[in-house]
């Protein structure tokens, strides 16, 4: 008895002229359909593993599983005799309202991808971002969550994120802010300097390097003006900024150095009269 | 002070006291430095309390991994390798030890901590400074205070080379002591401006113990990774 390969595979299985040869065709289309499937959901498991929370993550994989697993169907099909045009005009036509309707959700999707990418912001930097101004609590697919300095929470579409000027604040090791100091026009304001430069220094977090710089930066109306300015850990500097002017007022102080006053000299054209009357010491002593 | 201690115990050394205390029926640890007071009740059977030296990278509150000692300094030939003493910060850590877990309960130290900024604020690193002398035998510290480093450096490059500073990753170091506390590290100039630092898990003399780490009692998985000085060397 003669087994022929090729006859068995022209056997028709009885649904219209579909045979097994093109069953097979289908039925292993689909399976290394699957398989890549497979492949290619796992390595985005483990590529996104640190990027993303485990429910976005998942989702994300069986978005991707299952739109390979349609791909392959898609391309399967035929060899079923099935007729994919009149599916691919209703697929369009679908395709195109889905599409409309579903615009900024894409949108967001890709600006969320772009930057778990790019990396401009982490959970937990300082930020202002579409002037909001706070704390990344999460970084989402759709959204990045924003703690509000007090204590607000702000849902902003990754879009708007990714389209926005971003300013982190804590993107650098170190920052720099300033403070006005101004001391009278009697006080030394050499010796103000040193003293400022002193009680900079024992701040464990006013960093030695980049040095502190103090300088007398101009005369004003009622005193004399310095500026200091101070590096500190970008993350720590709003304390280091709240701790240091009262100590260094209170120092200045304590070495005689006092805050000007507004004040203003008037100088008469003519000689000063002061007359005093009855009436007044009357009154003062009432 | 350093060691272990069992149960109630005092430990008195001028601006520091450490002990622990039965107040109620229950065990309370209380210390005292330089004025600041930190202080907890003790739930434990079995558990000890272990104080030892740990890596000067956590007052006034832990912001940095890296340690900048900064030197007199010093010209070295090319191909040359010179080993010198400098003193380094220390910090006193408590540690609560139980069959199969240690835990932080403590980290102080005497004196001021000053930070700085190695490279440029872009992509530079904050470290712990501390200014050092150099001296050529293991200089007299003072106690819970100060230590003793053992610096080698080798000028692995073709040119002389300037060296005023060192920056290390604390997570690498290894600390041992005994009536001193020592430590162990290497540099190596790759070029003038770029060195390589790493510390070496060697005591400096045969009978020293060696600390518990921070990183090791906090679980933090470390891989000896070095430290590549790349915004120069003074």
């Amino acid at each position: 008895m003669t087994f022929n390969v090729t006859e068995v595979l022209e056997i028709p299985i009885g649904v219209g002229s579909i045979t097994v040869e093109s069953l097979l065709y289908f039925a292993v289309i689909l399976v290394v359909g699957i398989a890549v499937a497979r492949v290619v959901s796992t390595n985005v498991r483990r590529a996104l593993m640190e990027r993303l929370p485990k429910s976005e993550r998942e989702l994300l994989v069986k978005l991707v599983y299952y739109g390979i697993v349609l791909w392959a169907l898609v391309i399967a099909l035929p060899q079923l005799k099935f007729d994919l045009s009149g599916l691919l005009v209703a697929g369009g036509i679908a395709g195109l309202v889905i599409g409309f309707a579903s615009q900024s959700v894409v949108s967001n999707l890709v600006s969320g991808i772009f930057l778990m990418f790019e990396h401009p912001i982490k959970i937990g930097d300082g930020i202002n971002v579409a002037g909001v101004s706070g704390s990344v609590e999460d970084i989402r697919i759709l959204s990045t969550i924003v703690k509000t300095h007090d204590g607000i929470f702000t849902r902003i579409p990754n879009e708007k994120v990714f389209t926005s000027n971003i300013t982190n604040y804590v993107h650098n090791a170190a920052r720099r802010f300033e403070y006005q100091i101004s001391v009278r026009y009697e006080d030394d304001a050499d010796a103000a300097i040193r003293i400022i430069k002193e009680v900079i220094w024992t701040h464990p977090f006013a960093l030695k390097s980049p040095a502190p710089s103090v300088f007398v930066d101009n005369f004003g109306d009622d005193g004399v003006n310095l500026t200091a300015y101070i590096w500190a850990p970008a993350r720590n500097w709003w304390d280091v900024r709240t701790s240091l002017l009262w100590q260094i007022k209170q120092k200045l102080e304590e070495n005689g150095i006092e805050m000007p006053y507004p004040q203003r000299t008037v100088w008469f054209a003519d000689e000063l009269k002061v007359t005093t009357g009855d009436t007044g010491t009357k009154g003062a002593e009432e | 002070m350093f060691g272990r201690y069992n149960d109630t115990f005092r430990y008195e050394f001028g601006d520091i006291l450490v002990e622990t205390v039965r107040i109620g029926g229950l065990l309370t640890y209380q210390r005292r430095c330089e004025g600041q007071t930190f202080e907890r009740i003790l739930v434990s059977k079995t558990g000890e309390i272990i104080i030892n030296p740990v890596e000067p990278v956590n007052l006034p509150k832990e912001i940095t991994d890296y340690l900048l000692m900064e030197f007199s300094p010093m010209l070295i030939e090319p191909g040359v390798s010179q080993t010198v003493y400098l003193k380094f910060p220390i910090e006193v850590g408590v540690f609560l030890e139980a069959a199969r877990d240690i835990e932080v309960l403590d980290v102080f130290g005497l004196g001021t901590q000053k930070y700085t900024l190695y490279g440029p604020p872009t992509s530079g690193v904050i470290a712990r400074w501390y200014q050092s002398a150099v001296y050529t035998e293991a200089p007299p510290v003072e106690s819970f205070r100060e230590g003793v480093m053992e610096l080698s450096i080798q000028n692995a490059s073709h040119e002389w080379a300037e060296v005023s500073c060192a920056v290390f990753d604390s997570v690498d170091m290894k600390i041992y002591y005994n009536d001193v506390v020592t430590t162990t590290a290497a540099m190596k100039i790759i070029t003038p401006t770029m060195a390589e630092t790493d510390f070496t898990d060697a005591p400096l003399r045969p009978d020293m113990t060696r600390s518990i780490e921070l990183y090791t009692a906090r679980k933090i998985p470390v891989i000896n990774r070095g430290y590549l000085m790349e915004w120069g060397l003074s």
